[in-house]
C-alpha cells in the first residue's frame, strides 16, 4: 500500500533518517577516479531508496546524508554536490508513482525498469550539471575543470546506478515474490 | 567519533555557551558572505576571525587536526589540478598576462597562481566555522536548534536519526564487508578484476538493505507506541531558552553580514587582484 507522498507520518521521518545515515555509512567508501572525484557506491543506496520509498525520501535523505558524510568526514559541506545528491534521489524516486510498480510486494515489470534506467540517469546527470553550474557562480571555480569532474563523476555515477542500484532493486523485488504467491485476479 | 556519532567536545568558551540555533544562522551568514566574495582581502580577514574563535574554544587540535589535513590536501589537490589543466585562468578574470612557469602545452601565470591562492583561502575559510559548529554542539542539542530556525520537528528528528545511527550503521557494513571478504567476496584489489570487485559489492549491499529496512521497522514501532508525531508541535530534552549573550550575537551577526552586502555591492568587486 502505498500512501501519499507529502504525508510525513513516523515510518517516513524513520526511513529518511535511516537512508541518510546509510548513504552517510556508505559514503566513507571510494575510488578515486580523477581531481577530487571518486567512484562512490552510495549512489546505488539512493536509487533503491527511491525506488522503495519515493521521491520525497529520495530527495530528503540523500541531503542529509551529504551534509552529514560532508560535515564528519571532511569537516566542510559541498552544498552545490549535496543538493546534486537530493535532486538525484528525487529522480531516482520517479518510478515510485508509477501505478503497479512495487518492489516491497514484488511487482515489477520490464518496462518499469527501463522506466527507472532512464529517469536514473537523467537524474544523475541533471543533478551533476547543477553541481556544475552551482560550482561556478558561488564557488568560483574555473569551468574547464569541473567538466573533467563532472563528466568523470556522472560516468562512475551511472555506471554504479547500472551496475548495481537496479540489480539490487530487482533483486529486492525478487525476494519479496517469493514470499506472496497470491495473484489478484482481475 | 564516539557513539552517538558526534565529534562533540566539552567545553565552556563563547561558542559552548551559545544557542545551537544561533550557531546555525552565524554558520549559514558566514557561508552565504564566503559565496558572495571571490577576495584574497576579505578572506583573509574572514579566515583570521574563525582562527581565533576555534583557539578560543579550546578545542584540543588533536581532534581537528585530521579534518584539517583532509582540507589542506583537498585544497592542495584541487589547486594544482587547475593549474594544470588550465594554466591560464586568471587571465580571463584579470585581462593580463604575465607568464611564469613553461609547462610544454601551455605556460602557467602568475594571475592564475594568484586565483588559485585566493580559491584555496575561499575553502579555508569555511572550514573554521564548520569545525566551530560541530565539535561544540551536542548531536541532541542540534536537532532542536534545527527546529527553532523553522525546520519541520520531523525533518529535524530525521537528521537525529541519521547522526544517531551512522556509526552503528558504519559498523555493520564493515562486518558484512569482512563477512563476505572471509568468503573470499572482498572488494580490495587482490579479490579480482574491476567487474568481480563490482559484483561483490552488490552482493554486500542487498543485506546490508535487508537489515536497514528491518531496523526501519522496529524504530517505526518504538516511536509510534511513545506516540511520535501525535503533536504539531513538540518539546526537546536538550532545548534551550535564548539568552541574552544569543540575541547579542544574532545582532552582531546581522550587522556583519550586513556590512558584508554592502562591501560586495558597493566597494569590491566579485574578484580582487593586486596586478
Amino acid at each position: 500500500m502505498k500512501k501519499s507522498l507529502f504525508q510525513l507520518n513516523t515510518k517516513t521521518v524513520v526511513t529518511i533518517g535511516i537512508c541518510a545515515a546509510l548513504y552517510g555509512a556508505t559514503g566513507f567508501i571510494g575510488v578515486p577516479i580523477g581531481p577530487d572525484t571518486s567512484l562512490r557506491p552510495a549512489i546505488a543506496l539512493l536509487a533503491i531508496f527511491g525506488a522503495l520509498f519515493g521521491p520525497v525520501v529520495g530527495f530528503t535523505a540523500g541531503f542529509i546524508g551529504h551534509v552529514l558524510t560532508d560535515l564528519l568526514t571532511s569537516g566542510m559541506v559541498w552544498w552545490g554536490w549535496a543538493l546534486g545528491s537530493a535532486l538525484t534521489g528525487a529522480f531516482m524516486g520517479i518510478i515510485y508513482l508509477y501505478k503497479g510498480f512495487d518492489p516491497l510486494a514484488g511487482l515489477v515489470k520490464s518496462k518499469h525498469i527501463g522506466f527507472f534506467a532512464v529517469y536514473g540517469i537523467v537524474g544523475i546527470i541533471l543533478s551533476l550539471l547543477f553541481s556544475w553550474w552551482f560550482d561556478i557562480t558561488f564557488m568560483g571555480e574555473p569551468s574547464d575543470k569541473l567538466v573533467i569532474q563532472v563528466s568523470l563523476a556522472s560516468l562512475s555515477n551511472i555506471a554504479v546506478f547500472v551496475v548495481l542500484g537496479i540489480p539490487a532493486v530487482l533483486g529486492y523485488a525478487k525476494r519479496n515474490r517469493k514470499a506472496s504467491n497470491l495473484s489478484v485476479n482481475e | 567519533m564516539n557513539r552517538t556519532g558526534s565529534l562533540y567536545e566539552p567545553g565552556n568558551s563563547l561558542f559552548h555557551r551559545l544557542d545551537g540555533a544561533v550557531k546555525l544562522c552565524l554558520f549559514a551568514i558566514w557561508t552565504i558572505l564566503t559565496f558572495l566574495f571571490l577576495d584574497l582581502r576579505v578572506f583573509g580577514v574572514m579566515l583570521a576571525l574563525g582562527v581565533i574563535l576555534l583557539v578560543t574554544a579550546g578545542i584540543p587540535f588533536k581532534r581537528i587536526a585530521f579534518l584539517f589535513w583532509i582540507m589542506i590536501i583537498f585544497t592542495v589537490l584541487n589547486s594544482v589540478f587547475i593549474v594544470l589543466i588550465t594554466p591560464t585562468f586568471g587571465t580571463r578574470l584579470t585581462g593580463t598576462n604575465t607568464p611564469l612557469i613553461p609547462l610544454g602545452y601551455n605556460t602557467i601565470n602568475a594571475e592564475t597562481l594568484f586565483y588559485v591562492l585566493t580559491l584555496s583561502a575561499k575553502y579555508l575559510t569555511l572550514l573554521p566555522i564548520t569545525l566551530l559548529c560541530i565539535f561544540t554542539t551536542q548531536p541532541s542539542e542540534f536537532a532542536a536548534s534545527l527546529n527553532r530556525i523553522g525546520i519541520p520537528y520531523k525533518i529535524a528528528y530525521a537528521v537525529s536519526i541519521a547522526l544517531r545511527y551512522i556509526p552503528e550503521l558504519t559498523a555493520e557494513f564493515r562486518s558484512t564487508l569482512h563477512s563476505m571478504q572471509a568468503r573470499g567476496m572482498g572488494i580490495s584489489k587482490e579479490d579480482g578484476k574491476l567487474m568481480q570487485r563490482f559484483r561483490n559489492l552488490s552482493a554486500v549491499v542487498v543485506p546490508v538493505l535487508q537489515s536497514a529496512l528491518h531496523r526501519i521497522d522496529s524504530v517505526t514501532n518504538a516511536m509510534e507506541l511513545r506516540g511520535f508525531g501525535t503533536q504539531k508541535r513538540r518539546t526537546w530534552y536538550s532545548g534551550k531558552d535564548m539568552k541574552s549573550l544569543d540575541w547579542m550575537m544574532i545582532g552582531v551577526s546581522v550587522l556583519l553580514f550586513g556590512l558584508g552586502l554592502w562591501l560586495r555591492l558597493k566597494g569590491l568587486g566579485p574578484y580582487w587582484f593586486p596586478f
